[in-house]
């Protein structure tokens, strides 16, 4: 017998959602976690006695409870999880900026359809066609790669509109630069603005320890601090995982949660891992700023997506980041979100990897300190300066990204190539999270659910 | 099991499933999907649920025969009259 009937590799979000389904009917599971703490992409750390959260910004997939085939009510039933007693938390709204114009959206459809007859006063039929089209749409039926930007472009003939448009979408969950695959953006337009952003009433801690808390009441074990060294393969099957303190420990199946790339590595399966890595990655900085000041700069808004040029591309940049586009949060901006005397403002901007790569050790800090103030002087354009306002900041990079994710590139949203249904070339090794497809906390999550419904359970 | 029983158990696990599930106006021959709002995802729950409980194998090509509380009850007397 095997030591474990369920090794999943990973302690993130699809991992730990993962363990809670195969730990609730009776599978023997054990995570393993390389860092130590869980959350992998979404996760939290401390200085100076704060606690800053990496990646969430917010959660997508806003449902109020009565709606029960939402993803994010379907989701607490597989987990076993009270939807009740989720306290949730809606943003008060979020604005596309572009030099020409400005889109409003919150979690009511209309704020957005409302917003585009004003904008773009001729193209507000198509749009509320569109919104249809994507409300009926089953972006789970397997269909080929089709281009989300020929599709808009059919559908609205408004160049700067489908742009605007484009623009959460994709850098809330894009793996691919330029364009996108029709199904993804399907989800994506549902999961932002049909459902809408939230948070849970408290930090990812908190919403991190109620997972750790049910897989552990289901019997799941997990370990911290044990990185695996390599997938052990025999006669087409894996048999186990052996960890980088050379210990082996045997499974009837594996679920790897670390990306395809990573996977292909550890699993030695004759693939060029390369071929996989993604290309978007990011650059972030918090920064801790007096709560009028953030009240001010905030204007009542949650999430702003901002490009300074019409003609903006969604991909890498040439230079360590671009600071001509990204994505401004303030966290705090949630309805009955208690306002703590310093507020967050975060800020996300593409990054190059490569470039990050290139930087000698000894100048990191400064080329670091470098985009820290490009970004902050292009966000003073959007939102006001800020700059005298910041009592604490910290950023971090691809690198830092790599590091602690496992994201070969630092790539955030996985590789261009998604596995849907989980499958490699091993019978009972199965790909789950972010390169399986579902991308955000709600997807990733309904992603380990699925693996394990599909394959695991059956 | 009694039939009556086999009727309890299963709502029992719908109701572990569902936290706001309402039973009140159920109508037992018709589909309880559509009458509980439940999907795909649910209905495996009340498989893997029997599963654990009662090491009883439902082959996926009869999920159908549970689609209404009735044929749940006829499919499962047979299944658990020695529990």
């Amino acid at each position: 017998m095997a030591d474990y009937q369920l090794v999943i590799i990973g302690g993130g979000l699809s991992g730990l959602a993962a363990g809670i389904r195969a730990a609730r009917f009776g599978l023997s599971t054990l995570i393993l976690e390389q860092h130590s703490l869980p959350g992998g992409l979404n996760s939290y750390y401390h200085r100076q006695g704060h606690l800053l959260e990496t990646g969430l910004h917010a959660m997508t997939n806003f449902a109020p409870v009565r709606d029960k085939r939402a993803p994010l009510n379907r989701l607490f039933r597989q987990l076993k999880l009270s939807r009740k007693r989720f306290v949730t938390r809606e943003q008060f709204g979020s604005q596309i900026i572009f030099p020409q114009a400005a889109l409003d959206f919150g979690n009511d459809p209309d704020v957005l359809i409302e917003s585009v007859r004003k904008a773009f006063p001729g193209y507000e039929k198509a749009f509320i066609r569109l919104v249809r089209e994507m409300e009926e749409f089953d972006p789970f039926s397997p269909t080929p790669w089709r281009s989300a930007c020929a599709f808009l472009h059919e559908r609205l003939d408004c160049p700067l509109l489908e742009k605007m448009l484009l623009l959460p979408l994709m850098v809330y969950g894009n793996a691919e630069e330029r364009d996108m695959d029709l199904a993804q953006f399907a989800i994506m337009f549902r999961a932002l603005f049909l459902e809408g952003f939230f948070r849970p009433e408290k930090t990812i801690r908190e919403f991190l320890n109620l997972l750790l808390d049910q897989y552990r009441a289901f019997g799941g074990e997990l370990r911290f601090r044990t990185p695996v060294d390599n997938i052990t393969v025999k006669d087409g099957r894996a048999v186990g995982v052996r960890l980088k303190d050379g210990t082996h420990i045997s499974a009837d199946q594996v679920v790897s949660t670390v990306g395809l790339p990573a996977t292909v590595r550890l699993a030695a399966w004759s693939a060029d891992p390369a071929r996989y890595v993604g290309q978007m990655s990011f650059m972030e900085t918090i920064s801790l700023l007096p709560e009028a000041a953030a009240r001010r700069l905030s204007q009542d808004r949650t999430i702003l997506f901002y490009a300074m040029d019409e003609n903006w591309e969604y991909g890498r940049p040439d230079g360590l980041i671009d600071p001509s586009w990204g994505v401004v949060c303030f966290p705090e901006n949630f309805h009955g979100i208690a306002r703590p005397e310093l507020c967050q403002l975060r800020v996300t901007n593409a990054a190059s990897y490569e470039r990050w790569h290139r930087v000698a050790h000894t100048d990191y800090s400064q080329a670091k300190e470098d985009c820290v103030e490009q970004s902050r002087q292009a966000v003073s354009k959007i939102v006001g300066n800020y700059g005298g306002d910041i009592v604490y900041q910290d950023s971090f990079t691809p690198l830092t990204i790599e590091r602690y994710t496992a994201k070969d590139g630092g790539a955030v949203y996985g590789s261009p190539t998604k596995i849907r249904d989980g499958r490699t070339p091993f019978d009972n090794l199965y790909i789950a999270g972010t390169d399986q497809g579902f991308l955000g906390i709600v997807g990733s999550m309904l992603s380990g659910v699925t693996i394990v419904n599909q394959h695991i359970l059956r | 099991m009694t039939r009556d029983e086999i009727k309890d158990l299963i709502l029992e696990i719908i109701e572990d499933i569902d936290e706001d599930a309402e039973f009140d106006e159920l109508d037992h021959d018709a589909p309880l999907r559509d009458q509980l709002d439940l999907d795909s995802m649910d209905f495996l729950d009340i498989v893997m649920e029997l599963r654990k409980r009662y090491k009883l194998q439902i082959p996926e090509e009869e999920y159908p025969e549970l689609a209404t509380l009735t044929s749940c009850v006829n499919y499962l007397e047979p299944k658990l009259k020695d529990v």
